[in-house]
């Protein structure tokens, strides 16, 4: 009776990372890391923080779809003790299911800008107060442009919506196309829907909307026209082109505009675009505001195995000259309380950091279960604007329902 | 003697039990709270069954993955059993083509599914002009179609060769001296002694087709828009990245059912219309 489990033990042993290993060699640090992006840079401070600490092994995880991934694992029981994610809806569901630690009572939070660290403490924690996440590098969503191109046929970065539709209207009676749009990957709609959802409609939508007092279909007609309207100066392929042949297309030239976050730049500088990346913000109303997020946050969870370790991995790499050094890499900006980027493509949305004319991500609100990504897929193809607006607004209703 | 017989049975009850049934049982009961696949949860009886029933978007599913499935499964037999009637003539490199002809079996979906993707994004807009027909919310399902389909039909040809192996030579002799021709010897005699293998392949196709989630994640990850989400598709989507594990999971129940209810109905009506020598 007792054969059947030893190959069952062997599966476990071969499925266990630390089976067979002594605990002479010391702590392993399990780190879940979600962004494909950003591997090599996090293996390099992984590497320094080994040589500070000898008695501390980190192994990074990298997978590609982490969200999908991190659930998974979490549906096994199986937190990993260091974590990075995007500060996005699934780290606020995380945080207020009580995944992650509290960071509130801990000295490592104090060199984080106050105002970022709110945009990531709103997207939900455990309970008011808590601190269930750190910001570690913040994007920023506008128009990315092609300085020469702009030069080229002197168009000057619009800054009022009139002025980005004559910009666009130039290009194209130029032959060049304004916008290189990447929709087989339904996401790449996002980054203008959000810098469009952030300006037009009430500042209180969400609130309202969760309340039952207001509609996608009353407040969201302007947002949805004007993302029509933009998304029919791109070119004819649209549809079936992906976000890395977009990054390609735009670094080889192939349009004045593309609408991506700043989180899209280090890519496009990989293939050494012979001209220089400028970037502004979407006007989509006025005064303009600027939508960042928490591109990066670090977190632990809430009983890591080893706390004192994995405490000590997330104060080394919350140090300013950790953060900084990433930021640089990736062409974001570290969110520490004087967040400030030196790198020369994002010079000119310094500004509203500084002024804190900062909103988050309004799709952060949305829940993931919508699908909105799919939904404006399908409207950009067949442009039914009432279609959409009571699609969402009946998945809305039905998700809400759900969760009651 | 026969407790050898249950010794050899048990190791593999044992993994089937532990690693299946198991499983399962977990589902059921998840499928009964709201548990979002981390963290508390609570029961909360059939609510999730009940509001299964009112969401379009699954119904959207359904439909989607019963046409998708029922047109391949026509598609890969029809084609499956063309080929291997051919393979299992006396034709040239006979032994060559039955192998080239199982290749893509061992090829893995996901990696077919890429490189029909760059054909249809790009080879094929090149030669006839157009776009991706997978850009196309009405013809997204046909490049599934036959990426499934050319994927599927390996297997299925596998199958019918060793079906017409099964057929004596004799038989076919005495229908050549009767005077019978080509058709009327695969219809009345060819076809109906390998109609258990036609079962098992309609089956299993039916079945798999119904499953369909490789193809989908690789070729338009169930777009454009909604357009090509099959129900597994929508389970995985929902339940991991839309955080509603057990609000799918209960749906992942409601569809096992239908597909155990599918395949006996089939199975009755196929195995009565098999002959026998």
């Amino acid at each position: 009776m007792r054969r059947p489990y030893l190959p069952l033990a062997l599966v476990a042993c071969l499925l266990a990372p630390a089976c067979g290993q002594g605990s002479d060699r010391g702590v392993t640090l399990d780190f879940f890391q979600f962004k494909p992006e950003a591997t090599a840079a996090f293996d390099t401070i992984i590497k320094s923080f080994e040589a500070e600490h000898p008695g501390i092994r980190v192994v990074q995880n990298h997978v590609p779809n982490a969200e999908a991934a991190i659930r998974t694992r979490l549906v096994k029981g199986d937190v990993p003790d260091v974590m990075t994610l995007n500060g996005a809806s699934v780290f606020g569901e995380l945080a207020s299911a009580g995944v992650f630690r509290d960071f509130s009572k801990e000295r490592v939070k104090d060199v984080v800008s106050p105002s970022i660290q709110r945009i990531l403490n709103d997207l939900g924690t455990r309970a008011p107060g808590e601190v269930n996440g750190l910001p570690f590098a913040s994007n920023a969503g506008g128009v990315i442009y092609n300085k020469d191109l702009f030069a080229r046929h002197g168009v000057r970065p619009p800054s009022t919506w009139q002025e980005l539709v004559a910009a666009a209207e130039k290009f194209k009676a130029a032959g060049v196309t304004p916008f290189y749009l990447t929709l087989k990957d339904a996401w790449t709609a996002l980054p203008a829907f959000n810098a469009l959802a952030a300006s037009i409609p009430p500042q209180d939508f969400f609130a309202q909307r969760r309340a039952g007092k207001v509609t996608f279909a009353q407040a969201y007609q302007d947002v949805m026209a004007k993302l029509g309207q933009l998304f029919q100066y791109g070119q004819a392929d649209r549809f079936s082109r992906g976000y890395d042949e977009g990054n390609r297309a735009f670094a080889e030239g192939k349009s004045a505009m593309y609408l991506q976050g700043s989180f899209a730049i280090p890519a496009i500088r990989e293939i050494k675009p012979a001209f220089e990346i400028g970037t502004f913000a979407l006007p989509a109303a006025e005064p303009p505001k600027l939508v960042s997020g928490v591109d990066v946050a670090v977190t632990m969870a809430r009983e890591p195995a080893h706390p004192k370790e994995a405490m000590a991995f997330v104060e080394y790499l919350m140090r300013p000259e950790v953060m900084r050094a990433y930021a640089k890499e990736q062409v974001a900006v570290p969110p520490l309380k004087e967040a400030r980027s030196e790198d020369p493509a994002l010079q000119e949305l310094m500004p509203y950091f500084e002024k804190g004319s900062l909103i988050g991500y309004p799709d952060h609100h949305i829940p993931l279960t919508i699908q909105l990504a799919p939904l404006l897929q399908q409207y950009l193809i067949d442009g039914d604007q009432q279609g959409f607006l009571r699609e969402i607004d009946s998945e809305w209703d039905k998700a809400m329902e759900r969760r009651s | 003697m026969s407790r050898a017989f249950y010794w050899m049975v048990l190791p593999a009850f044992v993994l089937f039990f532990v690693f299946h049934t198991v499983p399962v049982l977990q589902g059921v009961y998840y499928s009964l709270t709201n548990y979002p696949g981390y963290g508390e949860h609570a029961v909360i009886g059939l609510r999730n069954y009940v509001n299964l029933f009112k969401d379009d978007r699954i119904l959207d599913a359904y439909l989607f993955t019963f046409k998708f499935a029922i047109v391949a499964t026509v598609l890969t037999n029809v084609i499956a059993l063309a080929i291997a009637i051919g393979l299992n003539a006396r034709i040239r490199f006979r032994t060559a083509l039955r192998g080239v002809f199982f290749i893509p079996n061992v090829l893995a979906i996901l990696i077919v599914g890429y490189i029909f993707n760059y054909l249809f994004a790009n080879s094929i807009p090149a030669i006839f002009g157009g776009t991706s027909i997978l850009a196309n919310p009405e013809l997204a399902w046909v490049g599934i179609v036959i990426v499934a389909v050319w994927q599927a039909a390996a297997f299925a040809i596998i199958i019918y060769l060793a079906g017409l192996q099964t057929i004596p030579e004799d038989l076919l002799e005495a229908a050549m001296i009767d005077g019978a021709g080509a058709w009327r010897r695969f219809v009345s005699v060819v076809f109906p002694l390998i109609a258990p293998f036609f079962t098992v392949n309609m089956v299993l196709s039916l079945k798999n087709f119904l499953q369909v989630f490789d193809h989908i994640v690789a070729l338009t990850n169930g777009g454009p828009g909604t357009a090509t989400t099959s129900v597994s598709l929508l389970i995985y989507t929902g339940g991991f990245q839309g955080g509603e594990y057990a609000y799918q999971t209960a749906n992942a129940i409601v569809y096992f059912i239908v597909i155990v209810l599918v395949s006996i109905f089939q199975l009755r009506i196929l195995q009565r219309r098999e002959a026998s020598l």
